[in-house]
């Protein structure tokens, strides 16, 4: 029994342009972030995950499914695409309903399963308007809601917080991490970094359709050896502290907090930053708190891939 | 079959004939179905119009006539003996004519010339008398059953079969994948818990429901409008006793049947191609091109078998040109079975292709 959505050196090319190149994953459950510019292949790996598209070599596994079992691999995955059209004439809960009723279930369960799902996505009081007056907002939300009508365990979602207010937003991040927390797979991709940040357990980065990282943000900032680990103290004389710092080795560059009550520390070494940090700590300095500066996807990104299409 | 499968093709044919029925890029089809039954209402209305206008002079007459006294008379007769015959003219025409002299210095020759119209009812009598002489005589037949059930095979093989249905089933099938991409919304369907093959069918029997729909209503219409202006006695006779309710049934089947065949073929094209022109093009010509073709080929197209099931066969004219000829007449019908089985076996053919071609299809708008 498989429990991991598996990319097994897969690629894909549309004539000669590259989708993706050599992608080898294994997703576990939980929140994970595909990451990276526009054209970087995270929407082909999400169609390719969902057998919208065929890879040009390897294979996809997701969880015990083959991607060309569409009867039996959407009974356990919903997928949000970034497809902005709907079947005509349709209001949001004949949406959601016809999915299900397409899904083989009987009109009164179908009807309740609908019901439930708009509830998931707040969108109640518009669910019987046709779905040509929503905003872009509630389209976002009618279409989580048909991806998450029939509770599945691998949700995919493109883009999902693209056009709702910050409220919506909070209220969308909320649900994707109870969602993650029955250990669901939740694979969202977003070029938002900063809610990335928030809401996801692993990340993986891509560039021009190859996968250049992946794993916790952690442990994937960690492995990044070329650039110095960046650590904001907190300390009651961090002027003193600064000094000190300077005596070793490994400490690269030190600055000043602008409010003087702290101080950015770039080390080539952090283990040593921390062993140092604790022989100053027991000579009198007064040390409030220790965080690593560059520890988010963000500055992973930018280490990585660089400037490019990156939302801050 | 599963019985999720019948479930899921249900809720395929619910969504799609909402589409089918009330888009409005499909508003020409119903415009295209509706043409043949206005010719008929349209040749109704004129019928009546003239059977009224022969029944008036027909009560104008000196006695009530029969189809046998308008032909006892013929050329050289005189006005009298026509007369005679007949009894007066209800409706006369007459002028004068004056010839130029046959020589220089010869008078001009005055000609009286008459026109006498009967009726006996049903059929009118037109006479020309020149110089009190019966010139030429031209016998009008009344509606004629016989000769408007042969009119009415024309317009069901040449136009309903060929063309209204023909390009209906274009319209509607051709866009049931086709018009999805366009639209970007196939998707909806790609990402459901069902076989490909399932929608595939699905939208099949919704394209299939809604042509027929469409085309046997605009039979029964054409049925009813070719009949209207009869007698009910002669309706009566036509339809129980001449085989007019089995002609009209078979013409229901054969429509089914042609959007069952078309349908198929159409299906197919919408998937394969990307430009419904070429494919609808190559298909026409292929079918027009039946006759042509040897025994072999003529099997793989849909009006092969359809020509073969209908009721009335058109009687080619003497002196058609030959190549006209083929194309009316059927010189190589197949039995009904056949040609049922026929039908559908090619309708199979373009289904299972189909199922293969949407097995391997993948979502890439951008390219469309």
């Amino acid at each position: 029994m498989n429990d991991r959505i598996l990319f097994e050196d897969v690629s894909k090319f549309y004539g000669e342009i590259l989708g993706v190149n050599r992608v080898n994953l294994s997703i576990p459950p939980g929140i994970t972030s595909l990451v990276g510019p526009n054209g970087s292949g995270k929407t082909t790996l999400m169609n390719l995950m969902t057998g919208l598209v065929r890879p040009t070599r390897g294979r996809i596994h997701v969880l015990d499914y083959k991607i060309d079992d569409p009867e039996n691999l959407f009974r356990i995955l919903g997928y949000s695409t970034q497809f902005d059209a709907f079947p005509k004439g349709l209001n949001g809960f004949q949406f959601v309903y016809s999915y299900l009723r397409l899904a083989g279930r009987d009109s009164q369960s179908a009807e309740q399963m609908a019901w439930r799902a708009i509830e998931r996505v707040n969108l109640v009081d518009a669910a019987k308007r046709n779905i040509a007056g929503y905003s872009k907002g509630m389209r976002q939300r009618i279409r989580l809601a048909q991806a998450l009508s029939h509770d599945p365990k691998v949700l995919v979602l493109d883009e999902p917080l693209n056009g709702l207010d910050p409220l919506a937003r909070s209220e969308m991040i909320a649900l994707f991490r109870a969602t993650a927390a029955e250990g669901c797979y939740v694979i969202i991709s977003s070029h938002i970094l900063h809610e990335v940040d928030v809401i996801s357990d692993q990340v993986i980065l891509l560039s021009n359709g190859y996968v250049v990282a992946e794993g916790k943000i952690h442990n994937v900032r960690s492995e990044i050896q070329e650039h110095p680990t960046q650590i904001l103290i907190r300390c009651n004389r961090p002027r003193e502290l600064a000094a000190k710092m300077l005596e070793y080795e490994h400490t690269i560059e030190v600055s000043i907090h602008k409010d003087e009550r702290g101080l950015l520390l770039k080390t080539r070494d952090a283990d040593r930053f921390y062993l140092a940090l604790n022989e100053i700590a027991l000579n009198g300095i007064d040390i409030e708190s220790v965080a690593p500066a560059d520890d988010d996807v963000l500055s992973v990104y930018e280490y990585l891939i660089g400037n490019e299409e990156v939302v801050r | 079959m599963k019985r999720i499968w019948w479930a899921q093709i249900k809720a395929v044919i619910r969504l799609e004939m909402r589409k089918t029925f009330f888009a409005k890029r499909g508003l020409w089809i119903y415009v295209v179905a509706a043409l043949p039954v206005m010719l008929f209402i349209a040749y109704a209305i004129a019928t009546s119009s003239q059977q009224n206008r022969s029944a008036d002079i027909a009560r104008q007459g000196e006695r009530p006539l029969t189809y046998q006294d308008l032909q006892a008379v013929h050329t050289g007769m005189t006005g009298e003996e026509v007369i005679a015959i007949l009894g007066k003219p209800p409706i006369t025409f007459h002028w004068k004519e004056n010839r130029p002299p046959e020589s220089e210095k010869g008078a001009s020759i005055e000609i009286l010339h008459e026109d006498y119209h009967y009726s006996d009812g049903q059929n009118d009598l037109y006479l020309g008398l020149a110089d009190g002489k019966v010139q030429s005589i031209n016998i009008r037949q009344g509606n004629n059953l016989g000769q408007d059930s042969i009119m009415f095979a024309g317009v069901f093989q040449f136009f309903f079969l060929r063309l209204a249905i023909f390009f209906g089933c274009l319209g509607i099938f051709m866009n049931l994948f086709r018009g999805e991409i366009l639209d970007r919304s196939l998707h909806f369907y790609f990402l459901a818990p069902a076989r490909r093959e399932v929608v595939m069918a699905g939208k099949f029997l919704a394209g299939l429901l809604a042509t027929c729909t469409i085309f046997v209503t605009s039979e029964v219409l054409q049925t009813i409008a070719f009949l209207w202006h009869f007698s009910p006695g002669a309706r009566d006779l036509y339809l129980y006793h001449n085989h007019g309710l089995q002609h009209a049934v078979i013409y229901a089947g054969v429509t089914v049947l042609a959007c069952v065949g078309y349908g198929a073929f159409f299906l197919v094209a919408g998937m394969l191609f990307r430009n419904p022109i070429l494919p609808a093009a190559a298909i026409l010509i292929w079918e027009g091109i039946n006759p042509f073709l040897p025994t072999v080929l003529r099997q793989f197209s849909v009006i092969y078998y359809l020509k073969s099931l209908c009721p009335v066969d058109i009687p080619t004219p003497p002196g058609t040109p030959p190549v006209l000829a083929l194309l009316i007449s059927n010189s190589d019908p197949v039995a009904a079975p056949i040609a049922i089985l026929g039908i559908l076996v090619v309708a199979l053919i373009a289904l299972y292709v189909s199922s293969i071609q949407i097995r391997r299809m993948e979502i890439n708008y951008t390219t469309e």
